[in-house]
């Protein structure tokens, strides 16, 4: 429950030792290739690429299956919404509901690619720790002329990590709120909005609390979002290079040859 | 009329490498005219056990009975009021008065009888019926607790159990909430409160029980409880009993200031 969408599951692959700035720049071709990919060959394609990264990873792959599991209703609303809207050739009409064909194959494409972009994403986030993630994406960043926005690449990588750290407390928080509430006798089944809204209530006050609390402690820690010196020092090594000219040679292919 | 508790044993993460075993083989029966406190060190077991007796949690073996009935029975969770720690954080109402009518509201409580039970909950935690139209974001955090307390007490549950209630207060808040528990007590239902702080529970109930890495190490009325066990005791009660080793002749089972003032000031005046 803790682990929902930063289920990192540790491991000794290739995957796993390779630099977070190469998986990050790996999934963003990923999901260049993913969006452009209309057939259903390109789209099996992709999914064999899939299937063999996952298998050097060594992560079981019931664990990419699980973080599927989260958006599931966003894929079901994306596809109906596909199917329902789409101008076409009606499969049947009864009153106003007419799904098409056309809706039918666009809502299968765009639902596919959105399950393959979690699935590459999900391989990203099951081999790299999470600081690592936001180390990487910071040194990404750095060179961006983020200043001018009154915002420093470090910036963003505390927030980002804050926000991972506080996830599970979330939860945490989450669960005692609505122990408190069911002693309460609230029950979902009886009056849902108040039920939810007994638990919603409660812990945005207390995340507010605890975002509060967390910027006091840091001002007296005398934060600066300055530069800041990384426990994790990021190394490209050659395994890196590697992967990232292969990346590049598919990433011409791909453009001179289609 | 009673809460029975049998060979419960209960763990969390179950079925998993995570798995903790947090209670074993806990035999408690708290009679529904008793006054309990609960102790124990931080993480032995004490807040998961309450978690029991309203059936949030359900034990791995044995069994929780209210009133003969499975504590997992919905029914029961009318009769059990649990009051979390720092129960000021689960408010979320727009005025008073819907925040207290919540919970008998959800089972089922409806127009005057209702207003009823909210002013006389308010007036049982000692606050007044003026309130009930304010925002509960805008009271004191003493009255927000309290608050939370009258919304719980408005269930007229028929065991009340507090968590840690004195978490964070002064004393004078600490005197008030126990002189209101008192209060709830005489009008006839059974009080259990976990805290770790023994030096306010002993004075005022009349059974204790201690809890030690997930055993019930003790159960028995507080003077037992004296006779009994060299440690945790309140601090006064080992003041007097380094007194007493010392040859002097006072009590060992002293659990008051006040009772601890009148025995030196006759040691004193004897003299």
């Amino acid at each position: 429950m803790h682990s929902f969408f930063f289920n990192y599951v540790p491991g000794n692959s290739l995957i796993h030792h390779l630099d977070p700035r190469t998986k990050l720049l790996a999934v963003m071709v990923a999901s260049i290739f993913i969006f452009n990919a209309e057939t259903f060959l390109e789209l099996v394609t992709i999914a064999g690429f899939f299937v063999i990264i996952a298998f050097i990873s060594g992560v079981n792959y019931s664990i990419f299956l699980k973080s599927l599991r989260p958006m599931s209703l966003f894929f079901i609303f994306l596809f109906f919404i596909q199917l329902f809207l789409s101008e076409g050739k009606p499969i049947f009409t009864i009153g106003f509901i007419n799904p098409t064909y056309e809706g039918l194959i666009t809502g299968l494409q765009i639902t596919t690619r959105f399950i393959f972009l979690i699935l590459f994403a999900s391989i990203l986030t099951a081999t790299t720790q999470p600081v690592m993630i936001t180390s990487g994406i910071e040194r990404l960043i750095r060179p961006l002329p983020l200043k001018y926005i009154g915002v420093s690449s470090f910036d963003i990588a505390t927030m980002m990590s804050l926000s991972i750290r506080f996830i599970p407390l979330l939860f945490d928080n989450a669960k005692k709120i609505q122990y408190a509430q069911m002693s309460r006798g609230m029950d979902f089944k009886n009056n849902i909005f108040k039920s939810f809204s007994s638990v919603a209530v409660p812990l945005i006050m207390s995340t507010k609390r605890t975002a509060q609390d967390i910027a006091i402690a840091m001002e007296s820690r005398c934060y600066q979002g300055i530069y800041r010196t990384s426990l994790f020092e990021l190394e490209m090594k050659n395994a890196d290079w590697i992967v990232l000219l292969g990346i590049s040679i598919m990433v011409l292919l791909f453009m001179f040859l289609i | 009329m009673s809460i029975n508790i049998k060979n419960v044993d209960y763990s969390y993460n179950k079925n998993t490498q995570l798995e903790t075993r947090v209670l074993e083989n806990i035999n408690l029966t708290i009679d529904k005219n008793e006054f309990v406190g609960i102790t124990g060190k931080i993480g032995s077991g004490k807040s998961t056990l309450i978690k029991l007796f309203n059936g949030l949690f359900v034990p791995d073996n044995g069994y929780v009975h209210v009133d003969r009935v499975d504590a997992s029975d919905k029914k029961t969770r009318k009769k059990v009021g649990l009051l979390f720690q720092n129960p000021h954080e689960q408010l979320f109402s727009k005025t008073v008065y819907e925040e207290i009518a919540f919970a008998p509201s959800n089972f089922g409580i409806k127009g005057d009888d209702l207003t009823e039970r909210v002013h006389e909950s308010l007036h049982l935690v000692g606050l007044d019926s003026k309130i009930t139209d304010m925002s509960p974001f805008k009271l004191s955090g003493g009255e927000m607790r309290r608050v939370a307390l009258a919304g719980v007490l408005a269930m007229k549950p028929e065991y009340l159990i507090l968590d840690e209630p004195t978490s964070g207060m002064d004393i004078k808040g600490k005197k008030e909430l126990y002189s209101n528990l008192k209060r709830i007590h005489s009008t006839g239902a059974c009080v259990i409160i976990v805290s770790h702080q023994i030096d306010d529970l002993l004075p005022v109930v009349n059974k204790i029980v201690l809890m030690d890495d997930g055993k019930m190490t003790f159960a028995g009325t507080p003077s037992e409880y004296l006779e009994n066990i060299s440690s945790p005791v309140p601090e006064i009660t080992q003041l007097m009993r380094g007194l007493r080793s010392k040859g002097f002749n006072v009590r060992n089972d002293v659990l008051t200031v006040d009772d601890a003032y009148g025995q030196i000031k006759n040691l004193l005046t004897k003299k």
